[in-house]
C-alpha cells in the first residue's frame, strides 16, 4: 500500500489502510474541542476550515472546470450580507439568513455565468474581476440595505435548535468549530462526488479543452454554470458562516479583491484539480499568514540562538518582521508557486514517485 | 437515403469565401472522400457542417433535419460527430477517461460508460494504454484515441479531418483498415485526407474541393481522370 495514497486521493474505492487513517483523523478532529480548551487554537483551527471551504469551492470551478474565477469575493459577500442583512433588517435568523444568501449567490452565478462564459482565458479572468468588483461597489453605495463602508455588526445570535438540542451559548468556539468542521467535510465530499460523477468528467473535458468537449456533446454553457453555481454555493456558506463567526462586515472584508485572490491562492498552492489540494492549501497557508502575523517567527530564531536579541537584526525582526508579513508572504506564495507548480500535493507527488514511495498515480485523477 | 444534403453552402470570412456554393449529398452508408489542396475550405466545411461556424448561405441537412444555427454539442447529440485534424486530447485524463466522455453522451451512468469506453478502446487496438495519461501517447495512438471516443458517441455519420496525417505507412493501414471496419458497422463518413492512395481506396465518391468552390464529384476513377483536378494539384504545366 503506497503510504500516499490518502493525501493523494485515491478515486476508485478507498483501501482499508487510507480509510483507517481517515477515520482516525476525523476522530481526533472531533475530538479536538474536549482536549483544547484555548480559544487562540481553536480559533487557528476554524480559520483552517473556513479556508478549506473556500478553497474547496473554487477548486470546483477553477480547479476542475479550468475556469479562473478571480471573483469569487461576490459570492462570498453575498452569503456574509444575505444572511446579516436579513437578520438585522426583519430579525431573520441566520440559520435561514444563509440559505437565503445562498440563493443570492446561485442567482449571481448565474448572471455572471451568463456574461462571463463567453470569454476564455485571461479575458474570463478579468471579466470576473470586474464583476466583483460591480457587486462591492453596489454594495458600497447602497447604504439603506447594506449600512454601506459601514458594515454590518451583529450584537447577539438567536438560538440554534438542531432536533430537541438548543444551542445559545456563542461566546465559546466551540460550537464554530464543528460547525466549520462539518461544512469542510461537506465541501469535500461534494467535490469527491463530483469527481465520480458525469458532470465531474464533463467539467473536466472543458477544462482540457472546451473545443473538443463541445464536439463531444458537452454543452460549455449548460456545464459551466452548473459549475459555477456549485462553487458559487458552496462559497458563500463560507461567507455566511464568517459572518455569524466574526459578527462584523463591511465590503473591504467580504467583498475584497483581496480576498478573491486568498481564495484562489489556497487552491493553487495546495494542488488544483484534486480532492485534497485546497486541504492542503490551507494547511500551509493559514498557519503561515498567522506565524508571520505574530512574532512567532524572529522570538523562534531568537530562542534558537540563531540571531541575538540585542543585536541590530534580533531588534530588526522583533520590531519590523510582524509588520512586513503582507510582503514575506507574497514572497513565499511567489516561491512556492515557482517551484512547485502543481501545488504542494503535486510536488509530494512527483517526490514521492522520484524516491519510489509509489507511482502517485491517484494525483493524476 | 441520404443522410447528409449539403445545399448551397457559402462561408465568407471578411470579403473571403472559404467555401462558395458548396452542393452535395451523402447516402445512407457511404464513404465520401473530400479532397483539394491547402486552403481549399475543407475543414471549414467540417467546420460549418458541425455547427463550429453558421453557414453564411446555404442549408445543411443532417437526415432531412436543418441544421444550420445548431451548437457543435446538440449536432453530436443528434448522431453527427467528428475528429479534429489537429489532435485534441484531454490530456490529464486516461485514454479510458477520454473514451469515457465520448460514451457518457449516450448514457448517464458512468459504470455503462466505462463498459462502453472499453469496447471501441479494443476496437482501435488501444487497450494496452487505457490507463495512460492522454497527454502521453505518441501522435499515431492520439488519432486512434481521437476515432476511439469520437465512436464512443455512437455517431450515424463521422467526419474524420486527417487521421492518416503525420502517420508511418503501418499506422496509416491500420486506420485504413479501421475506417473500412467502421463502414461495416453502417456508419456513414466522410474523410479529409491528403494521402491519395489511401483515399482512393476507402472511398465510395470523393468531392473535389478548390480555393472554396466544388471542382467536381464523381466516383475515385472519375476524380482522377478528370484534367481539371490534375491541374487544380499540380497546376496548369502538368495538364
Amino acid at each position: 500500500m503506497k503510504p500516499l495514497s490518502l493525501i493523494t486521493g485515491n478515486t476508485r474505492g478507498f483501501s482499508i489502510p487510507s480509510l483507517i487513517i481517515g477515520i482516525v483523523l476525523l476522530g481526533a478532529l472531533f475530538c479536538f474541542p474536549s482536549f483544547v480548551q484555548s480559544p487562540y487554537a481553536l480559533h487557528m483551527m476554524i480559520l483552517l476550515f473556513l479556508s478549506t471551504i473556500m478553497g474547496e469551492s473554487w477548486n470546483i470551478i477553477g480547479g476542475y472546470t479550468g475556469q479562473y474565477s478571480v471573483g469569487h469575493a461576490a459570492y462570498y459577500g453575498a452569503g456574509a450580507y444575505g444572511t446579516l442583512v436579513l437578520l438585522q433588517k426583519w430579525e431573520i435568523p441566520p440559520w435561514y439568513g444563509m440559505w437565503a444568501g445562498m440563493a443570492v449567490a446561485v442567482l449571481l452565478s448565474l448572471i455572471i455565468g451568463s456574461i462571463c462564459f463567453r470569454l476564455r482565458g485571461p479575458y474570463f479572468v478579468l471579466a470576473s474581476i470586474a464583476v466583483a468588483e460591480i457587486v462591492r461597489i453596489t454594495v458600497l453605495n447602497t447604504p439603506a440595505v447594506t449600512n454601506g463602508a459601514e458594515g454590518i455588526l451583529l450584537s447577539d445570535l438567536p438560538p440554534f435548535k438542531i432536533g430537541g438540542t438548543v444551542i445559545t451559548d456563542f461566546v465559546s468556539k466551540v460550537p464554530f468549530y464543528y460547525i466549520s468542521l462539518l461544512l469542510a467535510i461537506f465541501t469535500i465530499v461534494v467535490t469527491w462526488l463530483l469527481q465520480n460523477s458525469k458532470l465531474g468528467y464533463y467539467v473536466q473535458a472543458i477544462r482540457e479543452d472546451q473545443d473538443a468537449a463541445h464536439s463531444l456533446g458537452i454543452s460549455l454553457s449548460l456545464y459551466k454554470s452548473i459549475a459555477l453555481a456549485i462553487s458559487a454555493a458552496l462559497t458563500s456558506l463560507a461567507g455566511s458562516f464568517y459572518a455569524i463567526y466574526i459578527k462584523f462586515i463591511d465590503p473591504s472584508t467580504v467583498l475584497s479583491l483581496d480576498l478573491s485572490v486568498q481564495i484562489v491562492l489556497i487552491a493553487i498552492i495546495g494542488g488544483i484539480g484534486t480532492i485534497y489540494g485546497p486541504l492542503i492549501g490551507a494547511l500551509v497557508l493559514v498557519p503561515l499568514s498567522e506565524a508571520l502575523r505574530s512574532n512567532v517567527i524572529a522570538q523562534g530564531l531568537i530562542n534558537c540562538g540563531v540571531v541575538r536579541e540585542d543585536s541590530g537584526v534580533g531588534i530588526f525582526l522583533k520590531e519590523h518582521l510582524a509588520h512586513a508579513h503582507v510582503l514575506i508572504y507574497g514572497i513565499l506564495v511567489v516561491i512556492v508557486i515557482l517551484f512547485m507548480p502543481d501545488g504542494v500535493l503535486g510536488f509530494v507527488k512527483k517526490k514521492s514517485r522520484d524516491w519510489g514511495l509509489g507511482t502517485g498515480k491517484g494525483l493524476d485523477r | 437515403m441520404a443522410i447528409l444534403e449539403i445545399k448551397h453552402v457559402s462561408k465568407f470570412f471578411g470579403g473571403l469565401a472559404a467555401n462558395a456554393d458548396v452542393s452535395f449529398t451523402m447516402t445512407q452508408g457511404m464513404i465520401m472522400g473530400l479532397i483539394g489542396p491547402n486552403g481549399a475550405g475543407k475543414t471549414t466545411l467540417f467546420n460549418c457542417i458541425t455547427g463550429y461556424y453558421p453557414p453564411s448561405k446555404g442549408e445543411v441537412l443532417f437526415k432531412g433535419k436543418l441544421m444550420n444555427g445548431l451548437e457543435p454539442d446538440m449536432v453530436c447529440k443528434l448522431g453527427m460527430a467528428r475528429t479534429w485534424q489537429k489532435v485534441r486530447p484531454l490530456a490529464k485524463m486516461s485514454v479510458q477517461d477520454n473514451v469515457m466522455v465520448g460514451a457518457l453522451c449516450r448514457t448517464g451512468s458512468l459504470k455503462k460508460a466505462r463498459e462502453l469506453a472499453m469496447e471501441q478502446i479494443m476496437v482501435v487496438k488501444l487497450e494496452h494504454k487505457a490507463d495512460f495519461p492522454a497527454g502521453r501517447l505518441t501522435i499515431g495512438e492520439r488519432k486512434k484515441l481521437e476515432v476511439a471516443r469520437v465512436l464512443a458517441t455512437r455517431p450515424e455519420l463521422l467526419l474524420l479531418d486527417e487521421v492518416m496525417g503525420g502517420l508511418n505507412p503501418s499506422e496509416s493501414e491500420e486506420i485504413i483498415q479501421l475506417i473500412l471496419d467502421i463502414k461495416k458497422q453502417g456508419i456513414t463518413q466522410m474523410v479529409i485526407e491528403h494521402d491519395m492512395k489511401a483515399i482512393m481506396r476507402i472511398s465510395d465518391r470523393i468531392v473535389v474541393l478548390n480555393s472554396g468552390e466544388k471542382l467536381t464529384e464523381g466516383s475515385p476513377q472519375e476524380v482522377v481522370n478528370n484534367p481539371e483536378v490534375v491541374k487544380a494539384y499540380l497546376g496548369d504545366f502538368h495538364a
